[in-house]
């Protein structure tokens, strides 16, 4: 029916998960499935994205170079460089986290929806597997050729983040808002 | 005399299984799990015997009753599911959908196999189908675990230790049969061990991790699941329209 090659890797993959699924439930079996506390870490993250916009296009932004250029002094422009590669790197891992945590969010919420959308979940795990990708490929960038060089593609990443968090508020317009007990409301102050 | 010793802790283990499952009431929680692991004593104690006192019924047997074994494994598939279900119901309801696909898929793959005119005798056919049918099981498996793993499922020891099981016997087992159908493999006698090893394994997982009822994992009340979904859901919705309009915002100046 098929070859060996399938056959060992179905098999192969079957073991290694089974026994992913072990170490993942041991570990999520001592803390409480979804609670307030996870809920603000979340909301934290999503603020820090927001927050740091403006200040991420200023270090992208070629006029404080061209400026540090015009000085003419060498090691001025290399410590500028190499403040602001530095800068560029730590905002991607940053963001690559928070949008990680914004992905683990949803996945453990979704258990909980009673008619969850299969639709828009192969689409939300296609926008986050593309940010992924093009997310490792410009670190790769930044890293090799700097921030300045980059912006294009950091442009591109940006238009990815932006397209994954409007999915992602998209399907949250689709939890059963009826349920919510207004007596509660003073949890999300 | 290696052989029998592990056929003989094989039954063992399986006996000691039900018996421990009636003891801590796990039978009940576990039907079809403990309902598959009796058609295996069954199988396993009529094969001893007429390997015992009818070699040549044994050869007749052992191809049928491994096919009835195999489809009796899908109910362990279908108890993992139904377990799993009780506490994440999203999950539980994406994976549905994808595994009637993937088995409705599988099972006409399956069937289709014996019409390319791979089969040239009965027991040959048989043989084909049980391996296809493990084929079929582990690809259901596979989707079953990865959505699992995806969702981040919340499962007790008991059900992981069951998953845990079950996905090393069969993963070994698909690997098993697809180097036993290799030219020149047919009469491997390391792989004829390896399979009732693995199976052994198997059964010694399942005979540690179902040993005792353990808890469900720490979860809030129902009622209180629901509340904090919705308000973290409703309040994370207004943050991530703020956050998704800042950011389209600034993409396009």
């Amino acid at each position: 029916m098929i070859g060996l090659f399938p056959a060992i890797l179905l098999g192969t993959l079957i073991v290694v998960l089974g026994f992913y699924l072990v170490v993942q439930g041991l570990r999520r079996s001592q803390k409480p499935a979804v609670s307030i506390d996870e809920y603000s870490k979340a909301r934290e993250a999503l603020d820090a994205v927001f927050v740091q916009r403006a200040a991420i296009e200023r270090v992208f932004s070629i006029d404080d170079f061209k400026f540090i250029a015009g000085t003419g002094n060498d090691d001025a422009r290399r410590l500028f460089l190499k403040e602001r590669k530095r800068l560029a790197l730590l905002w991607l891992r940053k963001t690559q986290k928070q949008v990680a945590k914004l992905m683990d969010l949803h996945l453990r919420l979704a258990n909980y929806t009673y008619d969850p959308n299969p639709g828009f979940e192969l689409e939300l795990n296609a926008k986050y597997a593309a940010f992924v990708v093009i997310s490792k490929m410009v670190l790769l960038l930044l890293w090799v050729a700097g921030p300045f060089m980059a912006t294009r593609t950091i442009a591109y990443t940006i238009r990815a983040t932006g397209d994954f968090c409007t999915v992602f508020s998209l399907r949250l317009e689709r939890v059963n808002a009826t349920r919510l007990s207004s007596d509660l409301e003073y949890l999300i102050h | 005399m290696d052989t029998k010793i592990i056929w003989w802790s094989g039954v063992a283990l399986d006996v000691a299984i039900l018996s421990r499952g009636c003891w801590t009431g796990l039978l009940r929680k576990f039907p079809l799990f403990y309902t598959y692991i009796g058609c295996v004593v069954v199988k396993e104690i009529i094969g001893l015997l007429s390997y015992e006192w009818a070699p040549r019924f044994y050869e007749l047997l052992y191809w049928p009753t491994e096919l009835a074994t195999v489809l009796a494994s899908y109910a362990v598939i279908i108890e993992i599911f139904r377990q799993v279900l009780k506490h994440n119901p999203g999950a539980a309801r994406l994976t549905h959908n994808v595994l009637v696909m993937v088995f409705a898929f599988m099972l006409a793959y399956a069937s289709s196999d014996p019409l390319h005119g791979g089969s040239v005798s009965l027991p040959r056919a048989i043989v084909e189908l049980a391996r296809d049918l493990r084929y079929a099981e582990g690809a259901l498996l596979l989707v079953m675990l990865s959505f699992f793993v995806r969702y981040r499922i919340s499962a007790n020891s008991n059900l992981l230790g069951l998953i845990f099981g079950y996905a090393f016997w069969v993963g070994i087992n698909i690997m098993t049969l697809a180097l036993w159908f290799l030219p020149g493999n047919g009469l491997s006698l390391r792989l004829r061990t390896v399979l009732p090893l693995s199976y052994n394994m198997a059964l010694l997982i399942w005979c540690v991790t179902l040993w005792a009822v353990r808890p469900n994992p720490v979860q809030p009340p129902e009622n209180d699941v629901e509340r904090d979904y919705e308000l973290l859901a409703t309040k994370t919705r207004e943050i991530f329209a703020r956050v998704s309009s800042g950011l389209v915002r600034t993409m396009r100046p």
